[in-house]
């Protein structure tokens, strides 16, 4: 392997020792501070996508305005400002994730092309007819679809862990499921509708023994934990940009480097190739085997700024802050009467899916949107989860670094008045 | 047009007096509600009266009579039900060609101003698909 550095561990958390002050994080953010309707914002959908801090606006401006041009080819000085821009945020997500090298670290689109890219490389190179993938029942989409597609072709079989009325991940429920003919682990670090955390250092510790890889969905997670990829020994770990209060249209792959290098191409193109002729074609090393093209170029960057901000919040305290509106938006919910929460795990993320009884999500979502208050309604990419659950949708709020207990206030308030409209 | 548009007329009219936001929305709740009350068949909430591409399920079925069709509706969210009350109480009762004459001119008039723009192009796929509803049962 070439151009490998050992990285210094993340520096994330590093401010854990100081107050969070989310009223002066808040005006970070430009787009928080309008009103919708004649009502002040408050933005409960950052489960869909987080909104941007300056710094990130900043960034992506500041590389179309004064830098910009394509990377890894150019025989001129923008072009090889662009590359430096472009490979230090490489560098900076693998510190952020601690990454041993930023080797590990593959641009994608989002977290379903990074899931895609590994069920169409690793997926077809290793696996074979009744080989067994483990998926749960709180997918998202982006983590069932592949695995079935691969299912079609190459006959390979989903085993699905059951979750518990409360929305809960058991390791006794998956436990039983590692089998001889399991080969990957592939699950939700946080469900997306439930909030949901899974015990991931234990499910990978037991699907290590047995000597099967694991992937985790890090879409949520990663957003209101963070992530040490080493110290969890995860072998595949894909999480998205504009989740993580950066710019939409980049995700990223981390993988052990071994297990990239063991892996076919992805999409063939420029950028991803060393030698190119008619007579045949040898690819590059990870990770630019993986990123054929021209990548998002000013995507990449602003989220190596997006990361930047965070780490400097630090994700203990972004984690602390959040669990403390996760108590106190619980407590409120349930205080209304008729609301069924979804999603009652004692470890869970600031994601609450709900439903009202005798009104559709549809028209309290519509309502609350009126008020001013920005939620997601219906099925959240996560269609076997509602079956499960045997509803048709819900209404989520799911909170970010910026938000306040007087959200969660006004998002109860809002409630209370759909409620009187609708019933 | 002919009789059906009273209704229309009425709908109009009573949105166009009606001059916040707020208040527009908690009539077309209204219309729901009271709709909600004039039962729509279980057995007409069918997979052949869905219209697709809504968020919320919605039913509509043409009733043709005299060469004039008759439109009823249903969701299972009331807004949406309001919604789908007001288009097919407005155009029921035209004949085949009355039908195919609507426009989105007259969804407009209807100054939905507090629907967002989704909602605002659902209701013109609405009216869409009384149209092909009722074309499809005059031929």
């Amino acid at each position: 392997m070439s151009g490998v550095s050992k990285l210094n561990p993340t520096t994330a958390g590093d401010n854990s020792t100081a107050a969070f002050d989310v009223e002066r994080v808040r005006r970070d953010f430009p787009i928080l501070s309008q009103e919708i309707y004649g009502k002040p914002l408050v933005f409960l959908d950052s489960g869909a996508s987080a909104q941007k801090p300056r710094v990130v606006i900043d960034a992506v401006r500041e590389c179309y305005e004064t830098y910009y041009a394509n990377v890894h080819r150019g025989a001129h000085y923008l072009s090889q400002r662009s590359t430096d821009a472009f490979e230090e945020a490489r560098t900076t997500v693998a510190k952020f994730i601690n990454a041993a090298t930023e080797d590990e670290i593959v641009f994608t689109s989002s977290v379903t092309e990074s899931i895609n890219l590994v069920a169409a490389t690793w997926g077809r190179k290793f696996l074979s007819e009744g080989d067994e993938v483990i998926i749960t029942e709180m997918e998202h989409h982006a983590n069932i679809v592949p695995w079935q597609m691969l299912a079609q072709e190459k006959g390979i079989v989903l085993k699905i862990v059951p979750i518990t009325d409360k929305g809960e991940f058991r390791l006794e429920d998956f436990e039983p499921l590692l089998s001889d003919r399991t080969k990957l682990v592939a699950i939700t670090e946080c469900s997306n509708v439930l909030g949901t955390m899974v015990p991931v250092r234990q499910v990978i510790k037991l699907a290590h023994d047995k000597g099967v890889p694991v992937l985790l969905d890090g879409a949520q997670g990663i957003v209101h934990r963070g992530v040490d990829v080493q110290d969890l020994d995860v072998d595949f770990y894909a999480f998205t940009g504009h989740k993580l209060y950066g710019p939409s249209g980049v995700g990223v792959l981390y993988g052990k480097w071994d297990i990239l290098n063991s892996m076919p191409p992805y999409q063939g193109g420029g950028d991803m190739i060393e030698r190119v002729s008619f007579k045949g074609t040898t690819f590059k090393e990870p990770p630019h085997r993986f990123e054929a093209g021209t990548p998002p170029i000013a995507q990449v960057i602003g989220l190596g700024a997006a990361i930047k901000y965070v780490s400097e919040l630090g994700m203990d305290r972004i984690s602390a802050h959040e669990q403390g509106l996760v108590a106190y938006a619980t407590e409120r919910l349930k205080s209304i009467e008729g609301l069924k929460l979804y999603g009652e795990a004692a470890d869970k993320a600031a994601i609450f899916s709900f439903v009202v009884n005798g009104t559709h999500p549809f028209d309290i979502a519509a309502i609350l949107d009126r008020a001013g208050v920005a939620v997601r309604v219906g099925q959240h990419c996560a269609e076997p989860l509602m079956d499960r659950f045997g509803i048709e949708g819900t209404v989520r709020a799911s909170f970010g670094l910026y938000n306040t207990r007087g959200d969660v206030d006004a998002l109860v308030a809002a409630i209370e008045k759909a409620k009187g409209m609708l019933t | 047009m002919s009789l059906g548009m009273e209704k229309y007329n009425d709908f109009a009219e009573a949105l166009e007096i009606i001059d916040d936001e707020d208040m527009r929305f908690e009539y077309i709740i209204d219309v729901g509600k009271r709709a909600k009350k004039d039962a729509f068949p279980t057995e007409w909430q069918v997979d052949e009266n869905l219209m697709h591409g809504c968020m919320s399920r919605v039913w509509i079925v043409n009733e043709p009579k005299d060469g004039r069709h008759y439109f009823r509706g249903d969701s299972d969210a009331i807004i949406v039900k309001g919604l789908v009350t007001m288009m097919t109480e407005s155009f029921s009762g035209l004949t085949s060609e009355e039908l195919s004459e609507l426009n989105v001119e007259q969804v407009h008039r209807l100054n939905l101003g507090a629907l967002t723009t989704q909602r605002q192009v659902g209701m013109l796929a609405m009216l869409e698909h009384l149209k092909k509803l009722g074309l499809k049962n005059a031929s």
